[in-house]
């Protein structure tokens, strides 16, 4: 009895039942609007599961493979803020090395000019090392992470401008179209892709000692040094996964519209990563963070989304309809809420049990 | 002697740059940036006429989207006594003071594309700008008309508008456009509207929701070509048809529009177009001569493209569509 008292407050209290709650309460009132939101069938033509739930998880797969990322560097007590740009950089340089030929506007052709394991593995490389720079600033320069990312914030996206000379090429070539627009055990493939990720990071920091590091350094970065933990070669492998996971990211974005648009790409996903890791639960300062609570929270950026595009709310009060709910849900999780919100818990019990402990109203 | 040969090269001096003064006129540029291929055809177009005009300098500014870059440029144009100022300004507001600066410094101003909220207040000399309004009732008038072409003139027919970024001229303009297009056609409903922001993505992933909660779409209209772009792929995903199930009609003429017309993905792209040169060169020669243009703004001749052909499709101003497939290969952009 006593036990699962204590099991309800510490559910009351936790960030991420809260950001489930809202997450069931959207869906809620999707479903009371329109049941058929919830409608999943099957398509024969792509040989995909096809309706609005997967739609969901399907577009939130950019953010939440960067999101990935942003939760460790957060988790560091960082942010970066270089990623969107990141995502239109690895697009850029992947039609560059299909449409290496291009110097006029001509026909998209199913062909690539540069091999395809470059197409896909340069962008990854260059975003990787552009992450190691990010790092190499803050680690061993001393920088502020939010100024050291500002620069390739900045300079990224004229960085991809000048990789297709400003242009837009469109490829039709079908290899590339799997990435963002192939499907696998009737899922589309983004889906795939985001759940491999997200299991691999999980293992990464959380069976190897990798994750506490992380929030030691997070924590008190001088005390993990006395330690013996080289906070320097922490902070090195985050920025550089990030910068790995925003490449990745940029490669569904643009095998989705088969093009890349350095001037749209990744616009604002420094923002929604950064949301998306704080909706789930972890604190900007640094330390504790929890990656299940960042897909979710990322899921429920997605869900506002797909609700507004659904539901044809006029695009003038899409903005604020999304910053109405963004801020119930930090509300709801805020540290003073949560704690009443598990008095509340405690209370219900303590009435139900009599002398059932010391409770303050 | 050493004084009067420094007097004969100090007097030569004067006249050679007082030659050069009246012989070159000096054309100044501030554009907003490389936003998109657009405004880079735009810009290739416009500084390739002036450099390659004889006796003319060019003096280009890129201000990379930022408003205090274009006012600098423009106070540097002022102190660099050019003879002429294009300009598009980045935003709508805020250009009182520096374009009032321009008109005391008697530099006669071409307004271009964009024009500011303040061009009431100020003088200039001309301007040029695409028609958003006229270009929205294109849309849907090509789609009315290329309906009854197909014989469903009075089949009840399901609209939907994807909208540009919010607030944004063309998608204020397009809108009002597309609307008044339609008054024409009663059996033509609007289901959805909705802002795709211009882009690829955006689209796709607008046209992919109503497609799931609209019960039937015959018709999108989409305020860019991007946007449309964007919502085949959506519209094959669902195992539609694009440009047959559901008419998409797009606007700007971007080449990749052009393709996708000829491949039967989309059916119609209304143009507005950037090449802006073969207005601005005449009217700077023609203002060099005295002449004036007064103070409307001035729209270019702009073509409907589309999978058919010989469509009467003109709002305020007649236009007749010309097959994509004919002209794809002289598109430059």
């Amino acid at each position: 009895m006593k036990k699962k008292k204590f099991d309800i407050s510490s559910i009351m209290q936790s960030k991420i039942t809260w950001a489930v709650v809202a997450e069931i309460l959207i869906l809620l009132v999707c479903f009371i609007i329109r049941p058929d939101f919830f409608k999943i069938s099957y398509q024969p033509t792509t040989g995909m599961l096809y309706g609005s739930l997967i739609d969901i998880i399907n577009r939130s797969a950019e953010i939440t493979i960067i999101a990935m990322g942003m939760t460790l560097v957060i988790a560091l007590g960082g942010t970066d803020l270089s990623v969107g740009a990141m995502v239109a950089l690895s697009g850029a340089i992947a039609l560059k090395f299909m449409r290496w030929d291009v110097l006029v506007y001509n026909t998209p052709g199913d062909y690539t000019v540069m091999p395809y394991i470059l197409v896909i593995l340069v962008p990854l490389l260059v975003c990787t090392l552009l992450g190691l720079f990010n790092g190499f600033m803050i680690a061993n320069i001393g920088m502020q992470p939010i100024i050291a990312t500002l620069i390739l914030m900045v300079c990224g996206r004229g960085v991809a401008q000048i990789c297709t000379n400003g242009k837009q090429f469109t490829t039709l070539y079908s290899p590339f179209r799997v990435i963002g627009q192939g499907s696998l055990f009737c899922l589309p493939m983004p889906i795939i892709i985001t759940a491999v990720i997200v299991v691999l990071v999980s293992l990464f920091v959380r069976k190897t000692a990798f994750g506490t590091m992380v929030e030691s350094v997070g924590i008190n970065p001088s005390a993990s040094r006395l330690s013996g933990i080289d906070s320097k070669k922490i902070i090195l492998i985050v920025f550089a996964l990030t910068g790995l996971l925003s490449a990745i990211s940029g490669l569904i974005y643009s095998s989705r519209i088969m093009s890349n648009d350095s001037n749209n790409a990744g616009i604002n996903y420094e923002m929604d990563a950064i949301l998306a890791v704080v909706i789930g639960g972890t604190n900007m300062s640094g330390g504790k963070f929890s990656l299940a609570g960042t897909v979710i929270g990322s899921i429920i950026i997605r869900t506002i989304v797909t609700f507004v595009y659904y539901f044809g709310i006029v695009s003038e009060a899409t903005m604020a309809f999304k910053a109405l709910i963004i801020i119930v849900v930090i509300v709801l999780q805020s540290e003073p809420v949560r704690q009443k919100m598990a008095k509340m818990g405690k209370k219900k019990k303590a009435a139900d049990v009599p002398k059932g402990g010391a409770v303050s109203a | 002697m050493k004084k009067f040969l420094a007097i004969v090269l100090a007097l030569a001096m004067v006249m050679a740059l007082g030659v050069s003064a009246f012989a070159d006129l000096k054309v100044a540029f501030s554009q907003i940036g490389q936003e998109s291929d657009w405004r880079t055809a735009n810009t290739d177009n416009l500084c390739a006429a002036i450099e390659g005009h004889e006796g003319w300098t060019l003096i280009y500014d890129d201000a990379q989207q930022k408003q205090e870059n274009q006012i600098k440029a423009l106070r540097n144009f002022i102190t660099q006594g050019v003879d002429y100022i294009l300009f598009t300004g980045v935003v709508n507001t805020g250009w009182d003071e520096v374009l009032a600066e321009v008109n005391e410094a008697e530099i006669p101003l071409i307004l271009i594309d964009r024009m500011p909220e303040c061009a009431d207040k100020i003088e200039y000399a001309a301007a040029f700008g695409g028609d958003f309004v006229e270009e929205g009732r294109r849309q849907t008038i090509w789609a009315g008309e290329y309906l009854k072409s197909l014989g469903r003139g009075d089949e009840e027919i399901a609209v939907a508008i994807m909208e540009g970024t919010t607030g944004a001229d063309a998608q204020v303009g397009r809108t009002k456009g597309n609307l008044e297009g339609l008054e024409k056609y009663p059996n033509m409903k609007v289901v959805a509207q909705q802002s795709g922001n211009f882009t690829r993505a955006e689209g796709q992933a607008v046209m992919e929701s109503w497609l799931k909660s609209v019960d039937k779409i015959d018709v999108l209209i989409a305020q860019n070509d991007d946007m449309g772009l964007g919502a085949v792929d959506a519209i094959k995903a669902a195992g539609l048809v694009p440009g047959k199930d559901i008419i998409i009609v797009g606007c700007d003429s971007v080449k990749a529009a052009f393709e996708a017309i000829v491949a039967g993905d989309m059916n119609a792209t209304i143009e507005c177009t950037p090449l802006y040169a073969d207005f601005v060169v005449p009217t700077i020669e023609g203002l060099e001569a005295g002449e004036t243009y007064g103070r409307d703004v001035l729209h270019p001749a702009e073509g409907v493209y589309d999978c058919v052909g010989g469509i009467v499709c003109g709002g305020e101003v007649e236009v007749t569509s010309t097959l994509a497939a004919d002209v794809i290969d002289a598109r430059v952009y």
